[in-house]
Formats: structure tokens, C-alpha cells, sequence
């Protein structure tokens, strides 16, 4: 075994970077070249944004910046100040979100579970913007979201029906999750 | 015991594990809090192959946050499966490179960004060697070896039924065909990963594991590691997706435990995805050559098949995907059709490309290919519908002994398809594409009827033919229930809470299901060749039954009845016929753990058992039909599938809506498999598709909605279940590429090789367009 001669240092050197998470700025200390993904997972702790490829298809690490689902794998966190970042963590009491997983869950629009928080923020974006309750609609705003064990079809039917549901005017918060 | 109606067993029930899914609590590998954890980065080799000169760590030992530097002498381990294969890969390559991305020096740091950098400082001194990475090429050249002087043919293997050659040459007509599968991989969402903690008070290793086979990994660990394996204990956080590649033990789980062991601080590593579509296990790097006779009507005589893979640099540990494929390819070559003789040469060979594991359905979808290619190229030359040629010679007698002598167990085989052609509307869709050919469009059906060997005793997930279930009734009349199973997003926390449910007479929210815990898991075999259902499935259903008789016992002695009488259901035992003399399982667990005294001498306190399981049958086969319709465009080489319908038997369904969710899922991947993935490799062995953005997957708009309809066929074994984890992956392949080929007919092209990309698809057509007539 090779021991390292230089084992008391043990980080490079930080910068402090302040950001914006789920409405609360918070400040943390990290080498400038830390990725969004990377400070929100390890320093802040909201492992809720999952990171699958950190090349920019998966859409595993998407989380809403300013509003609109962004991959929070191929930014800087430095380059994220002065954004407001969302992560699930920061919707789960939004009504539109919990309308969301409530579907997510009848329809069985998930299994492993991996890439359904990115899925969930896109859908949300989704909702906002009251996109078409159309399939093929659907299919092309979630095609930047990567998921392996689905194909899909129950997710599309999942945002479907919410978004039917807010086309019609429906207060989108139906029950949430037990 | 009298059974209440199941009320659970073959229900929609949403799933329980969704609550912490859809909120992002759940903890996948890299979530998992590891305080003063290091962090590993692997220099891999950029070699296919190449002589390790020298490796110089001096300047990455310097760099800041840098812990340990380890090449194989720090780490002597060999993944070697000894009677089974002749080698086994190094934890860190030694002397010698065999594939691109094989780990040579692994770096600990304080975090992955300094051991990246550290590893990037690593000095390896490399002398490029030949490298071997054509499949046809290395078949024929025996002299080529990866290994001298071991044969680099390390699997041969023949077999014929008697009177195979008599009845290939009395049948009138014959063709030939070059089957080719490219080399795929799963591609779980979440990518491998390991991390492990060693507690110097306890002199325990917790390894933390994205695996299928918990038990398997901590017999691998304590095997390699020479700890007693009670010293070793395995955890399975959440997994985001196994499809058998996560089914493996990797050079890199041993190097994870090893380092946490030796330098007494907690490791891990999570794979990047470069280094995924680099050394995860890959598959389907194979290729078929087969001879086929029949005769005018279409009726297949006989096959013949030369079964090629490439196995990669190593053999997977432990087992090789090229093994896998081919050998269970050449049992059910023959699928669903009533062929009489077949005759199957296997060679398995060593490349230098990365080691060849399982992927979903690991044999099927190849096997799957090659039988409905042959089906459909004899259904053109003898001129008849392919629908007509497969009605010809569908299995229909159970049991069958298909001709490598595997056992059918019954299926419908003939329904599934004139189901599945109904759905689509058959002879609407042929009128369609006659008149599409007309106007110059090209629209296709394909047809794949399917076999899935299921639930076999023997799979590649750890080789037990059974699964255990621990299953204790809480003193609140609560149960926890404990299996072995390996779960990477199939629903068994809810498919077996619904059987034991049932078993019991409790509701699905009263039972809470672990599993990925071999401090409170029973031994079991993991999750992999669609065996949970069918197998795990059992065990729980058995265990349950034994629970119940012990609850019903305690029940009979407090209700001063007889044991026979005693009956469970809606939370209560009570006296068949007498309601009102009953007591709820809250107060009956209660007693039999806190009020002893009212048991007698005779009764055991306590409500707990463990049971296992194992099918009465070597393996239970699914069965079903794909019906696929597409629109070719010749232009631009791009298909579009129009229509896509299942029928889907798996026996007896625990939860319809999981099923059809496995169903659409493995259709998903395989219009991955037929027209998009492909790991590709240049002549000189480099791995061109290193990114997601090469390696290309089904996104929402590239899958077709499925339309589903089941059939229920049980098998022999406990609740009728088979195993259907596969089945859609095996099938859909085969229906897609056999669409495109009948779009395709009027231009008399044949694809026989997946991917089928557009590329190829355009200068198919454009070689026809050129070719003389």
C-alpha cells in the first residue's frame, strides 16, 4: 500500500457560494468547481435530486431554476447564485406536486424510483404552464427525463390526468399520499 | 383450513413503496450518510490491450486529500469461479491490461473530485499489445488467445437429436442465416455502486450494496476477504434498477471492502457513467448460424445453430453472460413451435472488451430473434402469411419436451397469438399494407410468440433453488415478514405483503416486508431470472400458512375450540360458523408473547417462523404473443411503431397493474434493443459510446403505448405464479425487427442483425435500389 505524504490536506480550496434553495439562501463554503447536483446532494443534504449520468441526458439531477426544470448536473453551484432553485424537497407541500404523486401512485408511474423526482419537477413545470392534457405533448416534454424500467406509458397517463384536471379548472389538490 | 376469498391476491393494490419514492425520502447508495467516508476514483485502462510497464503514483500521492494508492499488490484478489472457469479477473489489473475501462490503480481520497484528480496524476507506463475484438474473427482464429496458454475457446459444447442429420437432408427446402446481436447493456438509472464500513468493537464489515443477490455478495465478500461470513453483513439500500447487470460481484465491490477493511475508515465508490457503459456487465454480444430445413408448407424439420459469443476479457463473476446466452439460447431455440430436431454447436470465447454479464432476459431476447427471423423468412419462401406458418406449428400438447429435452409445462400458446392478432386487428392491418405499398408507404406487422424459462431452480442471481421467509406476528398482531429477495424496483414489498395478507386474513397495510438485510434475511437466492414471484412468492405463501397455524393454534386453545375450526380472517380468529366466538390477532399475539401463562405447557410463546421454498418444477415457462405494427420511412431510415399489442401469460397475477407495468417497461427496452443501443467498439478495441448521448435509450417519444390482455395459465407451483420479469424484453426485439422486415418485403430487405438504426436501414435500401434486378 502507498500511503499519501500530504494526508492533513484534506480539501482544496474553497469558495463561499450563496444560494438560493426551496426560498432560504443559504451560504456554504466549496471549491468553485462543485456542480449544483453535487452542493445540493452533499452539502445541503436534499438527496432527493439524483444524479445518473452528469452528462447532461438522464434528467435524473433536474430540478426548477427560476421556474424551469434545468439539469442541475452541468452547472457550476457558483454559476447558480442569485437563481431560485427548487427541489422536490422544497413542492412537496404544492398542492400540484401532491396532485402529481397521487396519480404517479395509481397509475404506477414508477419503480425503481430513480429518475421520478426529476420526472416529478418536469411534470410540475408541466402543470404550471398548463400544457395540453395531448399524449404526444406529454411524450415530448418528458423525453429530456430518462427512465429505464416504465416505457413511460403510466407517467404519460399519470400527467395526463392532472393535467386534464387543471384544463378543467379542478383545484389541483387532490388527497396526497397516506 | 378454510380459505376466505383472497381479497388482495390478483388486486390493483398501489404500492407501499411509492410513499417514499414520490418524495424523494428513500436512500439510494450515494444518499446514505458515511461520516469521514473516502472516496474512490479507478485509473482504467485505455487500452484494449497492454503490458503494465511501471506505475508511478509519487505526483498523485501528493495531491491534496489523498489517502492511499493501491495497485493489485495491495489488493491480491482473483474473481475466480475455480471448476467452473479457467480464469478470473484480478480486483486491479496485474501486469496486463485485456479491456478499455479495466481497473489498474484505484485512488482513495477525501472526496471524488480529489481522487478524479489524483487519478488523472497516476503515472502508468503501457505497452499496446494486439487486441482481439471481432467475434467472427476470434472464432475463427483459435491460435488468438487472451490467455495463453489457456484456450480461448473456454466453453464448447455440442448437441444433436438423434436423426438430426437424416431429417435435415430429407427436407425439400433449406436456407441459411447469420444472425448477429451487438453488445447491449442494461443501463440502470442508478449506476453501480459500494460502500463499506468496518466497526472495529463488533469486528463486523457492513457493506452497503446496489445489488440483486444480497446473500450471494456476502458469501463473495467473506470468500475473498477470508472473514467468516457472521462477520459479514450486507445492506441493500434502495437500488435504482439491477435488469441482471447489478446481479454481478465486481472487482470493485472487493476493492470497496477490502480498502475499508485496511485503511479503517469507511470507502466508497459510485461509478460515473462513463465508467458504467465501461464495466458494467455487458451483453448480447452474439452471433447465430443457422441452417434450417422444412418443407412447402412451411413446417420447420429441423435447425441447426453455431452459437458464437463474446465473452469479454474475463468471465463475469460469477458467472459469464456468454454462457448464459448461449447455453440456455440453444435450449429454446426452437420457442413455442413444435420443431422435431435440432442440432446446437456453443463456443464461448475471450476478447479484449469488457466481461459479458446478464442483461434482462439474458438468453430470451436473442433466442427470441433468431426463432421468429427463421419463422418469417420460411413463412416468405414457402409464400405464406407468417401468422399461418406459426399456426402450423404452435405447441399445443402439455407437457412438452422441446427437442434440447427442456419441459414445457402448460401454456397457450395458440390463444396468445390469435388473442394478440385480434387485438391489432390482423386483416385490417395486411389490407393496410397492401395498400400502403401502393402509394409507396411502408407499413409492417411482426408477430413474436415467446417462451420465458422462469423461476428456475438454478439462475444466475446465486444459484438456490429456493427462497426463505421469515415471518413474525407482532405482539400488536402486526407482521413483519423477512425474505432474501434482491427488489431493484419490481413492487415485492407490496406483492408479497398481498399474498401473506391473504395467507393470514390481515389487510396488505399490516404487513411490513424487508428484504436486502442478511442480518435479518433468511439465505436466499436475490432477485434475477424472474424467480421472485414464482419462488419468493412460495416461500412467503408457506411461511404465511405456517404462521397462520400457529396463530390458529394459540386461537384454538383460547377460544377452547378445535384447531380445525379455528379460521382466519378481516384481523381475527373465529370458530367456522360461530362469528361471534372470535378474538382479534392484536389480543391473540399479545397472549402468546406477553401473557404466557394463558398458553399451557403446551404451546410455544412467540409467533414467528421461517420457511422455504422450493417449485416443484425445474423451471415454469410464461408465455405470451407481441404484435407489432410499424411505418418504415426508406428516406430517413426512421420507424415509427403505430400500434403495439400483448398478450401476456404468466399464470396465476399477485397484482395486474405491477405486471403490466414489467410488460410496458421491457417493451421499452426493447425498442431500445432493435433500433438504438449499441455498444460500439473500433477495430483497435476502444468503446465509442461512452455517453448517454452515444449510447442511445428509449426516450417517451421513441415507445409506442401498449396495449395489454392476460391470460392465466398457473403453474404446478405454490399460488400458480410464474415468472414474468423478462418476458416483454425477450419478446418485443423479436416483433420489431420482424416488422420492419415484412414493411421492408416488396424491397426484398432482410435485417438480421440488431440494433436495426436508421443508417441501416437507409443504405439497405438504397443497396436494393442500386443492385441489378
Amino acid at each position: 500500500m502507498t500511503e499519501g505524504a500530504n494526508q492533513k490536506t484534506t480539501a482544496e480550496e474553497a469558495v463561499e457560494v450563496a444560494l438560493e434553495v426551496n426560498g432560504t439562501v443559504t451560504k456554504v463554503l466549496v471549491p468553485s468547481r462543485w456542480l449544483l447536483s453535487d452542493v445540493l446532494r452533499h452539502r445541503l443534504g436534499l438527496t432527493a435530486t439524483h444524479v445518473g449520468c452528469e452528462q447532461g441526458v438522464c434528467g435524473a439531477c433536474t430540478v426548477l431554476i427560476d421556474g424551469v426544470p434545468t439539469r442541475s448536473c452541468l452547472l457550476f453551484a457558483k454559476a447558480a447564485e442569485g437563481l431560485a432553485i427548487t427541489t422536490l424537497e422544497g413542492v412537496l407541500d404544492d398542492p400540484a406536486l401532491q396532485a402529481l404523486q397521487e396519480a404517479f401512485h395509481r397509475h404506477h408511474a414508477l419503480q425503481c424510483g430513480f429518475c421520478t423526482p426529476g420526472m416529478l419537477l418536469t411534470a410540475l413545470a408541466m402543470v404550471r404552464q398548463q400544457v395540453p392534457a395531448e399524449p404526444e405533448t406529454i411524450r415530448e416534454y418528458l423525453s429530456g427525463n430518462l427512465c429505464r424500467c416504465t416505457g413511460y406509458q403510466y407517467i404519460v397517463e399519470a400527467v395526463a390526468e392532472v393535467l386534464q384536471a387543471v384544463d378543467r379548472g379542478d383545484p389541483a389538490g387532490s388527497p396526497a399520499l397516506p | 383450513m378454510e380459505h376466505s376469498r383472497p381479497q388482495w391476491t390478483g388486486a390493483r393494490v398501489a404500492r407501499v413503496e411509492d410513499a417514499r419514492l414520490l418524495s424523494g425520502r428513500a436512500r439510494y447508495l450515494d444518499d446514505l450518510p458515511l461520516p469521514g467516508c473516502l472516496e474512490v476514483a479507478f485509473v482504467r485502462s485505455p487500452h484494449a490491450h497492454a503490458r503494465i510497464r511501471r506505475i508511478d503514483p509519487r505526483l498523485a500521492l501528493a495531491m491534496p486529500g489523498v489517502v492511499a494508492i493501491w495497485t493489485f499488490s495491495d489488493c491480491p484478489v482473483r474473481l475466480l469461479q475455480s471448476g467452473v472457469y479457467p480464469v478470473g479477473q484480478p480486483a486491479l489489473a496485474d501486469g496486463e491490461v485485456r479491456y478499455v475501462g479495466e481497473p489498474v490503480v484505484a485512488v482513495f481520497a477525501a472526496d471524488r473530485y480529489l481522487a478524479e484528480d489524483a487519478a488523472e496524476a497516476v503515472e502508468v507506463d503501457y505497452e499496446p499489445l494486439p487486441a482481439y475484438v471481432d467475434l467472427a474473427a476470434i472464432v475463427e482464429h483459435p491460435d488468438w488467445a487472451v490467455h495463453p496458454p489457456v484456450d480461448n475457446r473456454y466453453v464448447h459444447r455440442e448437441y444433436a437429436t438423434e436423426g438430426f442429420d437424416q431429417a435435415f437432408a430429407q427436407a425439400p427446402h433449406h436456407l441459411r442465416v447469420r444472425f448477429r446481436t451487438r453488445r447491449q447493456t442494461a443501463v440502470t438509472l442508478e449506476p453501480r455502486g459500494a460502500a463499506a464500513v468496518f466497526d472495529p468493537a463488533s469486528e463486523r464489515l457492513t457493506f452497503y450494496a446496489s445489488t440483486q443477490s444480497p446473500h450471494r455478495m456476502r458469501g463473495d465478500l467473506a470468500k475473498f476477504l477470508g472473514l467468516p461470513d457472521h462477520r459479514v453483513r450486507v445492506v441493500v439500500p434502495e437500488v435504482g434498477g439491477g435488469f441482471g447487470m447489478k446481479a454481478n460481484t465486481y472487482p470493485e465491490d472487493i476493492l470497496v471492502a477490502w480498502a475499508a477493511l485496511k485503511l479503517g475508515r469507511p470507502v466508497r465508490w459510485v461509478s460515473d457513467r462513463m465508467e458504467s457503459l465501461l464495466a458494467d456487465a455487458h451483453a448480447r454480444d452474439d452471433i447465430h448460424d443457422v441452417e434450417v430445413a422444412f418443407d412447402g408448407e412451411g413446417r420447420i424439420w429441423a435447425v441447426a445453430d453455431h452459437l458464437m459469443a463474446d465473452g469479454g476479457a474475463y468471465p463475469g463473476y460469477p458467472f459469464s453472460g456468454a454462457v448464459g446466452e448461449t447455453g440456455l439460447a440453444a435450449q429454446v431455440l426452437t420457442g413455442p413451435y413444435q420443431i422435431p430436431h435440432l442440432k446446437t454447436t456453443i463456443d464461448c470465447v475471450f476478447s479484449h472488451k469488457t466481461p459479458l454479464g446478464a442483461y434482462r432476459g439474458v438468453w430470451g431476447p436473442i433466442a427470441s430473434f433468431v426463432q421468429e427471423g427463421i419463422v418469417d423468412r420460411v413463412a416468405r419462401a414457402v409464400g405464406k402469411d407468417p401468422a399461418e406458418v406459426r399456426r402450423l406449428q404452435l405447441i399445443d400438447q402439455f407437457p412438452y419436451r422441446n427437442p434440447a429435452g427442456l419441459v414445457y409445462d402448460p401454456g397457450s400458446y395458440r390463444d396468445s397469438m390469435e388473442l394478440a392478432l385480434k387485438a391489432i386487428d390482423y386483416d385490417r392491418w395486411r389490407d393496410e399494407q397492401r395498400r400502403g405499398w401502393r402509394e409507396g408507404r411502408y407499413l409492417g406487422i411482426g408477430i413474436s410468440v415467446f417462451v420465458e424459462p422462469s423461476a428456475m431452480a438454478a439462475s444466475e442471481s446465486g444459484s438456490i433453488p429456493y427462497e426463505a421467509a421469515t415471518l413474525r406476528m407482532e405482539p400488536s398482531g402486526k407482521v413483519t415478514a423477512s425474505l432474501g429477495l434482491g427488489p431493484t424496483g419490481q413492487g415485492h414489498e407490496t406483492t408479497m405483503a398481498q399474498l401473506i395478507a391473504d395467507a393470514l386474513g390481515i389487510a396488505v397495510e399490516d404487513v411490513v416486508v424487508l428484504h436486502g438485510d442478511t442480518d435479518s434475511a433468511p439465505l436466499g437466492g436475490g432477485t434475477g431470472g424472474s424467480r421472485s414471484a414464482t419462488i419468493g412468492g412460495g416461500a412467503a405463501l408457506t411461511a404465511a400458512e405456517r404462521l397462520g397455524e400457529k396463530v390458529r393454534r394459540v386461537a384454538a386453545h383460547l377460544l377452547e375450540a378445535d384447531f380445525e375450526d379455528v379460521v382466519l380472517a378481516q384481523g381475527q380468529a373465529y370458530v367456522r360458523g360461530v362469528p361471534s366466538r372470535a378474538l382479534p390477532l392484536a389480543e391473540v399475539a399479545r397472549i402468546a408473547y406477553t401473557d404466557v401463562a394463558r398458553l399451557g405447557p403446551e404451546l410455544e410463546p412467540g409467533l414467528e417462523v421461517t420457511a422455504r421454498y422450493r417449485p416443484p418444477l425445474p423451471m415454469t415457462f410464461s408465455n405470451g404473443t407481441h404484435v407489432a405494427v410499424v411505418e418504415v420511412d426508406i428516406e430517413t431510415g426512421l420507424v415509427k411503431v403505430l400500434r403495439y399489442a400483448v398478450v401476456n401469460d404468466c399464470g396465476t397475477l399477485i397484482n395486474p397493474q405491477i405486471v403490466e407495468g414489467q410488460i410496458v417497461g421491457g417493451v421499452a427496452q426493447g425498442v431500445g434493443s432493435a433500433f438504438l443501443e449499441e455498444l460500439a467498439y473500433s477495430e483497435d478495441g476502444q468503446l465509442t459510446t461512452t455517453t448517454l448521448l452515444d449510447y442511445r435509450l428509449p426516450e417517451a417519444t421513441d415507445v409506442p403505448p401498449v396495449e395489454i390482455q392476460h391470460l392465466t395459465t398457473p403453474s404446478a407451483s405454490l399460488g400458480g405464479m410464474k415468472g414474468m420479469g423478462e418476458g416483454s424484453l425477450i419478446a418485443a426485439p423479436a416483433a420489431l425487427v420482424g416488422a420492419v422486415n415484412d414493411a421492408l418485403a416488396p424491397l426484398e430487405v432482410w435485417f438480421s442483425e440488431i440494433p436495426i438504426t436508421p443508417e441501416a436501414i437507409v443504405r439497405a435500401v438504397r443497396r436494393r435500389a442500386e443492385a441489378p434486378r
